[in-house]
């Protein structure tokens, strides 16, 4: 059973229908990506799970009982839409979010100044925001966000606004607080880094969850059975009935790059076998499996 | 709703505006103007006084020149025989500051005209005392013409000045001497002071919530604690900067006077309006020997400043500052609450103009109520006034120094928190989902609809 599970999700705003019986499971310690066009509806689920909006019905569950207010201190949560006092300092800043997060004013110090040497911005302690740059705002908001040792991460394009050393730290972080047994929900457009990071992914498209279940799972389901040869000869590969098709070949002074889309049921090793038979050398065969990018296309315009 | 985290929004909201400097600012510099409004008119009285003027008179009637007599403010000098025009020319060779030319007596109208030249214009207790001094002059003719034997008699005997006292007469029956002056300047500074504080106080926890808006902290902070924790936190938070303010005005006014009346001697003063006189006279005497007497004069006659300072010794000020306290802390909420409802609705403070007016308007009606109140305290309107919740915070407290039932001020104060209770119920509602609401422009049609949500 997941840390949280939703049942039956639907909210609406007056005639517009944000959400519609969406159901989840986002299992424990692993990083679950939460996918969808802009609009689909991921951020008013995201505020259903943090208890910031109310669902019209379903229930959402927090470690197997229906969530309350007081999970909510277990939560993390950095939004989409960065924001932070501007004329307060960076530390009082820190200080009240991880207070209003219920941790008492000596333990948020402690952790705080961790964090800061972590992350190396302890000089800014007593900055006000308004004199940080935009990358530093995001970092004191990202510490803000896991101070409390949150046991759920929701992280709304994390990687947004930093470059790319920063964004390598932040993924490192990321995955530092899943070894230490967080569950993160992930929420971005970024693929790559849910090939990377997730384990789980919900997609959400026009207020239903499309597809739900494990990254390689999905992806395995929705490859087509192509397998990438690379082969050195001086003929061409040619098709074989009931193995194989040759979709594309690329010849490069004798050593061939090919696509091939294998029949259903076809072992790798008849393949093979066909191919050594036709006197190529081969170099690597390898399945194709398609990237989350070209799932997320076609599974968002299929629906339109 | 958790009381830790209202604790903790509480506290930031309380402490990042005392820390401000234009805090520190107010509340230092008020009290020195409230101090300085409360010492300057006794300054003014001992050093307002202008130099003596040369008036030279050119009095073609013949009549007026006996009647204008020295005095401190001016030395009248008889150029009767000379033409106006020449006296002009030589105006400064003759050190005068003012000419005045008297017509000849007017057979028909039987009057004069005056005109006075001065090179800086003439002041106005010169220019009144000339003008009354002349009249005087006309009317003593015409009386004059009319050749009736020992008219001066009759009229000095018909002559009246009636004296008139105010007294209140408390439950016991005990009379009182008043002042109803006393009373409407009081209940001035009330109404205005209570409706600057709700009106500075309430715009300012508007002004925060959009802050928290427009940077979109609010979505973090709604993450951690439920929006009604948020909103409440914030309007006590600013009530008590409110409060803070208040009572360090109150008490720097009350050092700073007290400081200036033990360094003068007014103090005994204010306490024992008896022996104002003497008091008076030692004050006189204590600053740098200012002629007492002269004091005396311009504090106009002994009876008037006793009924001044007898009222102001039984004004209750504890159940006034009691009064403040609480009509200020309800008002205060009730608009509070709304106002913090409408910056919910917006993205920055230009959109508010539209939503903010049903809320400003009663305040501002309540105030010109007040005003109205100094003169007719126990009119309906004021009464009215006083008894809807909207208004009554600012036009009860204009009443107060009057005297207020008992059974009226529950009354009162009972329909306010009800309405406070009601109105945070619905801001509450509608903060709720406004703080989360981008882009479209709010309408009162959106307002509503945001009431009607679950």
């Amino acid at each position: 059973m997941g840390l949280i599970q939703c049942k039956d999700v639907c909210k609406s705003f007056g005639e517009k229908v944000a959400l519609e019986n969406v159901s989840v499971d986002i299992p424990e310690g692993k990083i679950f990506g939460l996918l969808g066009p802009n609009g689909a509806g991921k951020t008013t689920l995201i505020r259903i799970i943090n208890r910031i909006t109310i669902p019209n019905s379903g229930e959402v569950f927090f470690d197997g009982r229906p969530i309350t207010q007081e999970d909510v201190e277990k939560i993390g949560y950095l939004p989409e839409e960065r924001g932070l006092y501007r004329k307060m300092t960076v530390g009082d800043q820190a200080m009240y979010f991880a207070q209003l997060k219920g941790m008492s004013s000596k333990d948020a110090v402690n952790e705080l100044k961790k964090w800061f040497v972590r992350f190396g911005i302890e000089s800014w302690w007593n900055k006000k925001v308004e004199e940080l740059s935009k990358g530093m705002a995001q970092k004191v908001q990202f510490i803000t966000t896991v101070v409390h040792r949150p046991s759920l991460l929701i992280l709304d394009e994390p990687f947004s606004g930093f470059d790319p050393v920063n964004a390598q730290l932040i993924r490192e972080e990321i995955l530092r607080l899943k070894e230490e047994g967080a569950t993160i929900i992930l929420s971005t457009h970024n693929m790559e880094s849910v090939e990377e990071l997730c384990d789980n992914i919900a997609l959400i498209n026009r207020s239903h969850v499309v597809i739900t279940g494990g990254v390689d799972e999905i992806r395995h389901k929705y490859g087509n059975d192509n397998a990438e040869l690379i082969y050195t000869s001086e003929q061409t590969l040619q098709p074989v009935e009931g193995l194989f098709r040759v979709l594309s070949d690329k010849d490069d002074a004798g050593r061939h790059t090919s696509v091939l889309a294998l029949e259903s049921g076809v072992c790798g090793n008849d393949v093979l076998a066909a191919v050594i038979a036709q006197g190529m050398t081969v170099n690597s065969f390898k399945e194709l499996i398609p990237r989350m990018n070209d799932i997320f296309i076609k599974l968002v315009t299929e629906e339109e | 709703m958790k009381i830790k985290n209202i604790g903790v929004i509480i506290s930031r909201e309380y402490l990042t505006r005392v820390k401000k400097k234009s805090f520190l600012l107010t509340t230092f510099l008020v009290p020195v103007l409230f101090a300085a409004m409360c010492i300057l008119p006794s300054v003014i009285m001992f050093f307002a006084k202008d130099s003596q003027k040369q008036v030279a008179v050119v009095d073609q009637s013949g009549i007026v020149l006996s009647y204008l007599e020295d005095n401190d403010e001016a030395d009248y000098v008889d150029y009767s025989a000379e033409h106006p025009d020449s006296v002009k020319a030589h105006f400064d060779d003759l050190a005068l500051d003012v000419l005045v030319v008297i017509s000849p007596l007017d057979s028909l109208s039987r009057s004069v005209s005056v005109i006075a030249y001065s090179p800086k214009p003439l002041g106005v207790g010169l220019k009144e005392a000339i003008k009354s001094r002349t009249d005087d002059a006309v009317e003593e003719y015409r009386v004059a013409q009319y050749d009736i034997a020992d008219l001066k008699q009759i009229m000095a005997d018909i002559k009246s000045d009636v004296d008139m006292s105010t007294y209140t007469l408390d439950e016991s029956g005990e009379e009182k001497i008043t002042s109803s002056e006393v009373y409407m300047i009081i209940s001035m500074i009330l109404s205005m002071i209570i409706y600057m504080f709700i009106a500075m106080f309430t715009g300012m926890v508007m002004q925060s919530v959009i802050e928290e808006k427009s940077s979109r902290v609010v979505e973090v902070l709604v993450s951690s604690v439920k929006a009604t924790e948020l909103m409440f936190g914030k309007i006590i938070g600013v009530a008590c900067v409110a409060l803070t303010q208040f009572f360090l005005w109150i008490m720097l006014t009350a050092v700073l006077v007290g400081g200036f009346s033990a360094f003068v001697g007014f103090d005994s003063l204010m306490g024992d309006p008896a022996s104002a006189g003497q008091m008076m006279e030692m004050a006189g005497a204590s600053i740098g020997g200012v002629d007492a007497a002269e004091m005396m004069e311009i504090a106009d006659d002994d009876s008037e400043l006793g009924a001044v300072l007898s009222t102001l010794r039984d004004i209750k000020w504890g159940q006034m500052i009691l009064a403040f306290v609480i009509y200020f802390a309800l008002g205060y909420l009730l608009y509070a609450s709304l106002f913090a409802a409408i910056g919910s609705a917006v993205e920055n403070e230009a959109d508010t103009n539209q939503l903010q007016m049903p809320v400003t308007i009663p305040l501002l009606i309540a105030f010109f109520i007040s005003l109205y109140a100094f003169n007719a305290p126990d009119s309906p309107i004021v009464f009215w006034g006083s008894m809807i919740p909207f208004t009554s915070p600012i036009v009860m407290l204009s009443r107060i120094p009057f005297g207020v039932p008992m059974w009226e001020l529950v009354l009162s104060v009972a329909l306010l928190a009800f309405t406070f209770v009601a109105c945070a119920w619905v801001s509450a509602k509608i903060y709720k989902i406004g703080i989360l609401m981008y882009g479209k422009k709010t309408t009162f049609k959106d307002l509503w609809k945001w009431l009607k949500q679950k």
